[in-house]
């Protein structure tokens, strides 16, 4: 199979003056603890093959990569890149947005209750 | 194993089932501290889930709950009071992933749904959930607990965009996008395996085959320009 990293390796030099936090040097088995017990999770051995995990990485990435370009091109005519593009492009794939707009939701949820746990405890501490 | 889905499920009962500015809540579990397992030192700390991981790097301060819980939480979790059910949901939740007892996973994973599930589906969950086998029954907690990390999907989108804005719903939404499609990939390749009579984990090639049946369906993104060289 190609190799990756030299392609990747040459995106990272235009970056590389800064830290690796915002250049992706791409390194193999960024996914791969987590990919393991995904695909176990999903119907696959309980020790997945280790070049089933790096392929099934790479397609991954690759997949991001290409749903995050045609945000970004639905994204500049608005302006900036924003959920909504995401949205709009897994607007065909219901299983997808059902459980994206469930994540969001959850999120929404989520916040409002680490906002009342803030106030609560501020409470609390006056309390006591 | 990262646990980034299920506190939200588990905040999310929470939240639908005691009001977010409810001291009245707060004071039940307090209450409830006595009679619930040792673990709930502090019920005020019960309230939040969170990862002890760095997926939730991008909020506020983690609080964390150390302990184990205790057998005698599970009855707890079906008992009329909610916030019990809740807290014992998010001490079981919480903990490191050592699962000691399928039953009890059962059991958070069951009281994590959202109610937008009316009884009725949770009933029926619970229901096939307590026929689960040994194996089953991890092989579902690793479907529900696994997750893509947050800051490795945030690296990544940040590196393609260029641009440094990557809110945390985009991060969230991307990340079960992309499970989804690891699941949608993982079973087409199964399919694929069961078609050539094979068995035992999956092969690359069985990989390459579903996801050249995925392009064929359409579910994946194609690329307005080829990619030549990699």
């Amino acid at each position: 199979m190609s190799n990756p990293s030299t392609g990747a390796s040459s995106k990272s030099k235009l970056g590389s003056s800064q830290p690796s936090e915002t250049s992706f040097k791409r390194k193999r088995g960024v996914f791969q603890k987590d990919l393991q017990h995904m695909m176990y999770g999903f119907g696959d051995d309980p020790n997945p093959l280790p070049e089933t995990v790096a392929l099934v990485e790479d397609i991954v990435v690759e997949y991001v990569t290409d749903l995050a370009h045609k945000a970004q091109d639905i994204g500049a005519k608005r302006g900036k890149l924003s959920v909504e593009d995401f949205l709009y492009l897994i607007r065909k794939d219901i299983p997808k947005l059902n459980r994206c707009t469930e994540l969001l939701s959850m999120q929404e949820e989520l916040k409002q209750a680490r906002k009342a746990f803030e106030v609560d405890e501020e409470k609390l501490g006056t309390l006591e | 194993m990262k646990q980034s889905k299920d506190p939200f499920e588990a905040a999310l009962e929470e939240q639908e089932e005691s009001p977010p500015d409810s001291p009245v809540g707060e004071d039940e579990l307090t209450s409830q501290t006595p009679n619930e397992a040792q673990n709930q030192t502090d019920g005020g700390q019960n309230i939040l889930v969170d990862d002890d991981d760095d997926d939730y790097d991008d909020l506020g301060p983690t609080i964390k709950n150390p302990s184990h819980p205790s057998s005698s939480s599970t009855p707890k979790l079906h008992s009329t009071s909610v916030n019990a059910s809740v807290s014992a949901a998010v001490t079981n939740k919480n903990k490191e992933y050592d699962d000691d007892e399928e039953e009890e996973n059962v059991d958070v994973e069951l009281s994590k749904f959202p109610s937008s599930a009316d009884p009725t589906k949770m009933a029926k969950m619970q229901a096939i959930l307590s026929q689960f086998t040994e194996d089953q029954m991890s092989r579902y907690e690793s479907f529900r607990r696994s997750a893509l990390q947050k800051s490795n999907m945030r690296r990544l989108l940040v590196s393609i965009t260029g641009s440094q804005k990557i809110s945390l719903p985009m991060t969230i939404v991307v990340c079960g996008i992309a499970k989804m499609f690891v699941g949608e990939l993982v079973e087409k390749a199964r399919m694929v395996m069961t078609e050539r009579k094979e068995s035992g984990p999956i092969r690359p090639c069985h990989i390459r085959e579903a996801y050249r049946r995925l392009k064929l369906e359409g579910k994946v993104p194609k690329r307005s320009v080829q990619r030549l060289f990699r």
